[in-house]
Formats: C-alpha cells, structure tokens, sequence
C-alpha cells in the first residue's frame, strides 16, 4: 500500500494496529505527513457535514395515493394481492403490543393500491350517514378542518378480527387513520404515543367507543387531532 | 409474517440511503425516483436473496440500477473510467484545508466527481460503510475501494482549491 493510501485507510479506520502504529510513528517524524493527515480529516470532516443527504420523498416510505407510488407497479399489487388475501390479521388478545401491531398492520393495509377511502367526502353529514347499516354502530364523525385536519373520507376496515368505522383526515400531505369501534370498556384518558416501524399511534376510549388514530405524521399532529376528537 | 411485511420492517427502513445514492448517482430528483422505483421492485423480487445485513444489499441494488440506467442514458458518464493513480503522490500542500468550504461549491464539487469515484465517497463519507461493504456493494475488490477513495478525495481537493488565477488577498498580521 502507497503512504497515501495508507493515510486514507488509517482515516477510515481501515488499517490494521500494526500498520496504523507504523504510521503514527512515521507522521510524528514526518511533519509533512502529520499535514497531509489532518488535511485529509478536515476534507473528509466537511463532506460529513455539508454535502447534501437526499431522503427519500415520502411515496416510499408511506404508501401514498399517488399513481407513482412504487407498490402500486402492477406487478408488485399482485403479489401484494396474494399477502393480503391470506388474512393476516387475525384476532388477537388486546394488550398493548398486539393492539400496534394489529393497527400498524391494518393501517399500512389501507394505505395500499388505494384502498384509504371508500367514501370520499370532506363533510361529515356525508360520511356519518354512509356507514349507516354498514355497521352494528354509528361512529361520531366530525372534520376538524379549520384546526389543520380535513376529512378526506372514510371507510370500513378491519382490525384485529373485529369491523371497524375508519375516517381518514389528512395532515398536509399525509394521512392520519382514525380507526374507531364500540367497546364496553370504561373511559379513558388519551394514552402515551405508541410506535412501531416508523408509524405512531394513540389510543383511548370514551363514550363507549374505543379509538386509534395513527400516521406517520409527529405524534404531537397526532396528539393534537386526539384532543379534538376527545372533546 | 408474510414476505410483504417481512420486506417493510426490514427493508424500508434504508430507503433514504438508497434513494441518497441513487440521487447522487443520476444527479437529479426525477431520475432517482425512477431509478429507486426500478431497484425497490427487483429488491421486492429478490427479498429471497438478502443474507446478512439489509443495507448493504438493497444499495447493491440500487447501485446496479443506477449504472444500467446511466449506461442507457448518459454513457459519457460512464465510459472509459480511468483509474490510474499517478504515482508517488504524498499528499503534498496543494490538498488545501477544506474547514471553511462553502456548502454549495463542495456540493457542486461531489457532484462533478467522475461517478465511480462519487460512488466511493458517498458511502463512505455519508453511509460511512466500511470499505467491505463498500467493495460489496460496488462489486469491486477491496484495494480498488481505497484508491477509488483516495482518489476521490484528491480529486475534490483539488477541485475545492481557489481558483488559481484568483488573487490572493493580502492578509496583514
């Protein structure tokens, strides 16, 4: 390996300890080198911290409604067909961890090949009478959107084996699932955040209707709508 | 767990690393989306190929992609790469401090790096993998990642220098 090579790997942390003691040696004799070291540590120090980090835009991490969207490519919604007509979603005790589990699942479901809404409206005396019959209760539906969060639609759903009322709201360009079912349950406060794979989530019940509102969007967009909702 | 979910909890998660190297790569928005778009479909079909770590195997990917595509569509990027190193060069007082460098002219620099050497840079100086993985995902041997390194960051020294025919401004002490 060329000494310049050398000052190269031993920046990365790719020379072996006898050969980086070597050169330690050599750039205490050698001022020259010791120069050509720290330069190279300052360049390497800059791109870190200037060069642009492309993330990547959103239709790839959250199944977004646009035609682009990679798992819309026709070969890849049949394969995701198949995934989801096996039935993956099966009823599950309700702790904690299977409730994320089952609303992160259920959520990613609808946000697939376009099945977010099945009604869409922004006015709620639209929506609310929609799941009339659809369903053995009758969710409160409300649009929140002079707070930040339109009502694009809903939907039913299924979560953990059981129908669900889903009203979808958006939150600039993404969406916020509201999934909400009758329970028996007593009251309770909005609990803390949860989060699983990147989606966060909160959930509560009240008025004899339980409910969870999930997203990618921050947890305090998700918290704020929770408030609304709880009113 | 069915594939689908297998591939989102694992995969997914590297989806900024392989859209930023494909937008280094091609250059420009429209063309990494259709690029990544392209390599996270084959990464789909090929989930029954991934071994060991996620991240190295979907930029492999992603890397191939963006070299088909740019062989399709920009093949002056590409061709007749050299790779020599001139030799005997200890880095000498022409690297210059590169503390104080503009953002956009070092962005710019990167950018108008010769694509292999690009490569090499932004996995290491921005997904900071080692130069194993870097040879994996490249498909190159190790030594070939160091010289390419070295290379690429002599050759954004030298393009971070001031101008040459530019003044020097008299600094009085």
């Amino acid at each position: 390996m060329r000494t310049d090579e050398k000052l190269h790997a031993y920046l990365d942390g790719e020379l072996d300890a006898a050969a980086s003691l070597e050169l330690e040696r050599e750039m205490a004799q050698n001022p020259a080198l010791r120069a050509g070291h720290e330069r190279l540590r300052e360049l390497s120090a800059a791109v870190r911290e200037k060069a642009d980090y492309h993330a990547a835009p959103a239709r790839f991490k959250v199944r977004s409604q646009k035609p682009r969207a990679w798992l819309l490519a026709p070969a890849f919604a049949l394969v995701l067909a198949a995934g989801i007509a096996l039935g993956v979603f099966l009823a599950q005790p309700r702790d904690d961890d299977s409730l994320g589990a089952a609303v992160v699942a259920t959520h990613v479901r609808s946000t697939l090949a376009g099945r977010l809404i099945d009604v869409a409206s922004s006015d709620q005396h639209t929506v609310k009478p929609w799941f009339n019959g659809k369903l053995a209760f009758v969710p409160p539906v409300k649009d929140f959107a002079d707070e930040g969060f339109p009502l694009v639609g809903g939907r039913l759903d299924v979560l953990a084996g059981q129908n669900v009322a889903a009203l979808v709201y958006a939150r600039r360009k993404h969406f916020i699932n509201v999934f909400v079912m009758p329970t028996k349950e007593p009251d309770t406060m909005i609990h803390p955040p949860g989060l699983r794979q990147g989606y966060q989530w909160r959930h509560w019940r009240r008025q004899g209707m339980e409910y969870c509102a999930i997203s990618d969007v921050s947890d305090s967009d998700i918290y704020e709508l929770a408030q609304l909702l709880y009113q | 767990m069915t594939d689908r979910r297998r591939f989102e909890q694992v995969v997914l998660p590297h989806v900024d690393a392989a859209y930023n190297l494909a937008r280094w790569l091609t250059r420009n928005d429209h063309d990494a989306d259709d690029v990544l778009q392209d390599a996270m479909l084959r990464a789909y079909r090929f989930f029954d190929t991934l071994r060991g770590a996620p991240r190295p195997w979907l930029l492999a990917i992603v890397r191939n992609a963006c070299f088909s595509w740019l062989r399709t569509n920009r093949p002056a990027d590409i061709e007749s790469l050299d790779e020599r190193m001139p030799e005997d060069e200890t880095p000498g007082p022409e690297i210059l401090a590169a503390r104080g460098v503009d953002r956009r002219r070092l962005n710019e620099a990167i950018a108008a790096l010769p694509v292999q050497f690009r490569e090499a840079l932004v996995l290491r100086e921005l997904e900071d993998f080692s130069y194993k993985d870097i040879a994996r995902i490249a498909g190159i041997p190790i030594g070939t990642v160091m010289s390419r390194l070295a290379r690429a960051r002599r050759l954004l020294a030298e393009a971070l220098k001031p101008a040459a025919a530019a003044p020097r401004l008299r600094v009085h002490k």
